[in-house]
């Protein structure tokens, strides 16, 4: 009889594990607490319910409902807490990437042995990966190859991108449309010295594995692909059930049981909130950071030194918005963005150095920019009344706003250009239960508290002023350039609540069992037979977009699992 | 609403194993319109509730009836502005719930099935979501509708137009903020979701919409369109100035 595992996750790192399980013989369940909006997953090209609609992704279609399945934020301990959708990953079969536009750079070098190359921060916990660039790499031309990756390596700049992440082979296929505004800010940006490029991408464009190729229609970051064009985890998860792996939807797990040493299994709670238990050999935590150390407290696992759910980082992001007078920028067309630049990941730019010194930090990093992406009339229509408000207290509605939306300087003449930040691991960053608030079952629900350091906001400050450059340079006509949430040192900001969908950390991953959760492996140290598969593991978190990281991650992981069990 | 017979809406969009997520109540669901043909026949607001919900719409995004500037440019009155909201409300008394449209097509971008018409039964989670949500917003609307009334002496669809924009300039319990983000919504969702009436608040705004399955070609991806200057005036001019002497 062969042995049992069970995945709680659907999304990237779970989907990759049970690929890897299954393959390896294990007979293999995967819980998904979220409802399956796919047909026939196991098929060449699987039917599916997305579609073009702003109002059913506003209405957290792939997301959690924010008032069924909350969460609590706090900026600070001290801080008031805020509950609602906090950094909310689609809940669906696909997990997170079903909502994204499927950017997949390779972290660098440095990511994986920062405490080597880099050095120590003061205040923050940083250690090296427990593997190095030329490990990983093998692992990512696999995960590459697996969900289908365009893009063109000879057009990555040789500085920094090649320098920090090379590429030993092409990408299996080839770039697909470049779009107009990325191609009017990447001009932007050669005119003041960076080095944009088509970035790569999990996104069809030809026919691969049996799904067709991208045709461009635009509803992509936030959105499910409604031809599949671009799938992400359902690429292993396909593998998975053609190896026989089970799906289960809408089942969440409630408890992993132990004994000892040991994960003995799971306890599950379907559709109807009917209680289950299910016995296994062993137990992939998949469920994303915040799920999966949610679930580690829920479950109470042993952690005696009282590291679960601590050093969560999602990326400081900071957010540039350029306004062109002259032309209609049809943004809303083709892959959300084509083009990056990563020279705001290097931290050797220049002058971030000296920048870091005057902070009295030794070094910082912010991450990659996003050259290009927009809002859809909905979001758009937010904004102007938002605006309205302070225009035109006396009457904030009215023609006033229905010339705004004809004008379209939000959308159609808007260009956005995003800003990944690195974050720091902190301990003070963590996930913990809520005291009070509890979900739609009764259970408490994951509570975050979440800051930027001095690295983080040295960083933001020093690169901020580089995103209204670059659009100028590009020819806006207004740009400005704002953060994401806020912080004392930028009060105003755009939300107010962290919405990165860049989750990461909470169980890091390294040898000593004093100062990580999981070990080399993604083993949890207490517990022998108890793996983590998803960014949970990740002891920093780059500056780059973590799916690809994820999945690679996890595919080294899996390997090792099935070759010493 | 076109009336799609359930076994056509799968076989066309090779959706076979999705009868899970779309129960038999689908085509009476279908064929019983919200709010049908003439009179009106409202799933939650009351008549008066409705007629006050239209002339406050109306104001928040006015067509050429209530602004002869917006000559040619049809608001919220025109797109069913209050079936839209109506429905939303009412979105649970209807099986399967009309809180998610189905996909991946609509039958507006080269699909001749509007698989978008066939809304899609929720989890107990959105279920349990949506009962709260909702029930909050029917109480604001009763409580909204009582106040503008208040605010207008008795009957605020009986007052000018002037003295409607002061009473919803004032925002009574935020009730203006609410009945306008959800005036936005009803003029520029997918019309599957009972406003938008003939695409109205898309046309006004040459936003496409939904663009499965034809798609854009990749010349109309990496081109220009072409010139097309915006002379800042007016609130347009105001927010550009806004904008630039923002911080950073």
């Amino acid at each position: 009889m062969s042995r049992r595992a069970l995945v709680v996750g659907s999304g990237p790192g779970g989907s990759v594990a049970a690929m890897v399980l299954a393959r390896g013989g294990w007979d293999v369940t995967v819980f998904e607490k979220g409802p399956n909006y796919f047909t026939d997953l196991s098929s060449d090209l699987p039917g599916t319910v997305f579609s073009n609609d702003e109002l059913k992704m506003n209405r957290s279609f792939s997301l959690p409902d924010p008032d069924a399945e909350p969460r609590v934020f706090r900026a600070s301990p001290q801080s008031t807490p805020i509950t609602g959708a906090v950094e909310a990953l689609p809940q669906t079969v696909g997990g997170g990437a079903v909502h994204w536009d499927a950017k997949t750079p390779r972290f660098w070098d440095i990511d994986f042995k920062k405490l080597s190359m880099l050095g120590p921060v003061r205040g923050a916990e940083i250690t090296d990966w427990p593997f190095d660039y030329g490990e990983i790499a093998p692992y990512y031309e696999q995960i590459e190859e697996l969900i289908g990756v365009a893009g063109d390596i000879g057009q990555f700049p040789a500085e920094p991108t090649l320098a920090h992440a090379p590429r030993a082979h092409g990408l299996p296929m080839p770039a697909g449309p470049p779009e107009y505004s990325s191609l009017v800010v990447s001009e932007g940006c050669r005119r003041v010295g960076l080095h944009p490029f088509l970035a790569p991408m999990a996104i069809n464009s030809r026919p691969y594995q049996g799904r067709p190729r991208c045709n461009n229609c635009g509803f992509c970051s936030g959105y499910g692909c409604p031809i599949l064009a671009r799938v992400g985890a359902l690429a292993p998860l396909r593998e998975a059930l053609r190896s026989g792996a089970e799906l289960r939807a809408n089942s969440m797990v409630v408890k992993v049981n132990t004994a000892g040493h040991k994960a003995t299994g799971l306890s599950w709670v379907d559709e109807h909130n009917v209680r289950h238990n299910e016995s296994a050999d062993l137990v992939v935590l998949a469920a994303n950071s915040i799920e999966t150390s949610r679930l580690a407290l829920l479950s109470q696992l042993p952690d005696p030194y009282d590291l679960t759910g601590r050093r969560v980082m999602f990326h400081w992001f900071s957010e540039g918005s350029g306004i062109f007078l002259a032309e209609r920028l049809h943004n809303y067309r083709g892959r959300d963005h084509t083009h990056d630049i990563d020279d705001f990941a290097d931290p050797d730019f220049p002058g971030a150095r000296q920048a870091a010194k005057e902070a009295g930090l030794p070094y910082f990093r912010a991450g990659k920019v996003e050259l290009g992406g927009t809002q859809l009339p909905l979001d758009e229509a937010s904004s102007y009344q938002e605006v309205l408000r302070l225009l035109a207290p006396q009457k904030p509605f009215g023609r006033d706003f229905k010339q705004l939306m004809r004008a379209s300087l939000l959308r159609d003449r808007l260009c956005g250009v995003e800003l990944i930040g690195e974050d720091l691991p902190y301990a003070a960053n963590r996930v913990d239960l809520d005291p009070k608030v509890r979900d739609w079952r009764g259970l408490p629900v994951a509570r975050i508290t979440y800051g930027p350091g001095p690295s983080e906001l040295a960083a933001q400050a020093f690169y901020m002023p580089w995103l209204v450059k670059l659009l100028k340079a590009a020819g806006a006509d207004v740009a400005i350039s704002i953060a994401e949430i806020p912080s004392t040192r930028f009060p105003i900001a755009q939300d107010q609540v962290p919405a990165t969908e860049h989750v990461m950390g909470g169980m890091p991953m390294g040898a000593d069992a004093r100062t990580a959760v999981t070990d080399e492996q993604g083993r949890h140290h207490q517990l022998d037979n108890l793996f983590v598969a998803d960014g949970s593991v990740f002891p920093t978190s780059g500056g780059h977009n973590p799916t690809l990281t994820i999945m690679a991650t996890a595919l080294r992981q899996a390997t090792h699992w099935v070759g010493s069990a | 609403m076109t009336v799609v017979p359930r076994r056509r809406v799968l076989r066309a969009a090779g959706l076979a194993g999705l009868a899970v997520l779309i129960p038999p109540e689908l085509l009476a669901a279908c064929s019983t319109p919200a709010s049908g043909g003439k009179g009106p026949s409202f799933l939650v607001l009351g008549e008066h509730q409705a007629k006050v919900v239209e002339e406050a719409t109306a104001r928040l995004i006015p067509g050429p009836t209530d602004d002869p500037l917006e000559a040619g440019h049809p608001g919220a009155r025109e797109a069913n502005v209050t079936r839209y909201i109506d429905t939303m409300l009412g979105a649970l008394k209807l099986s399967p719930p009309k809180i998610f449209a189905g996909g991946p097509f609509s039958n507006r971008a080269g699909s001749r099935v509007d698989d978008m018409a066939s809304f899609l039964r929720l989890t107990p989670a959105q279920v349990s979501g949506w009962s709260s949500r909702l029930a909050t917003f029917a109480d604001q609307y009763r409580r909204g509708v009582k106040a503008l009334d208040k605010m207008a002496g008795g009957d605020f669809t009986a007052v000018s137009t002037d003295k409607m924009d002061e009473i919803l300039a004032q925002d009574p319990d935020g009730f203006m903020t609410l009945l306008f983000s959800h005036a936005i919504e009803g003029m520029y969702c997918a019309p599957e979701y009972g406003g938008n009436a003939n695409l109205v608040g898309w046309h006004d705004i040459a936003w496409v919409g939904d663009r499965q399955p034809l798609g854009f070609t990749d010349a109309q991806v990496t081109l220009s369109d072409g010139p097309d200057v915006y002379v800042p005036k007016g609130i347009g001019k105001q927010l550009l100035g806004l904008l630039t002497t923002s911080p950073v």
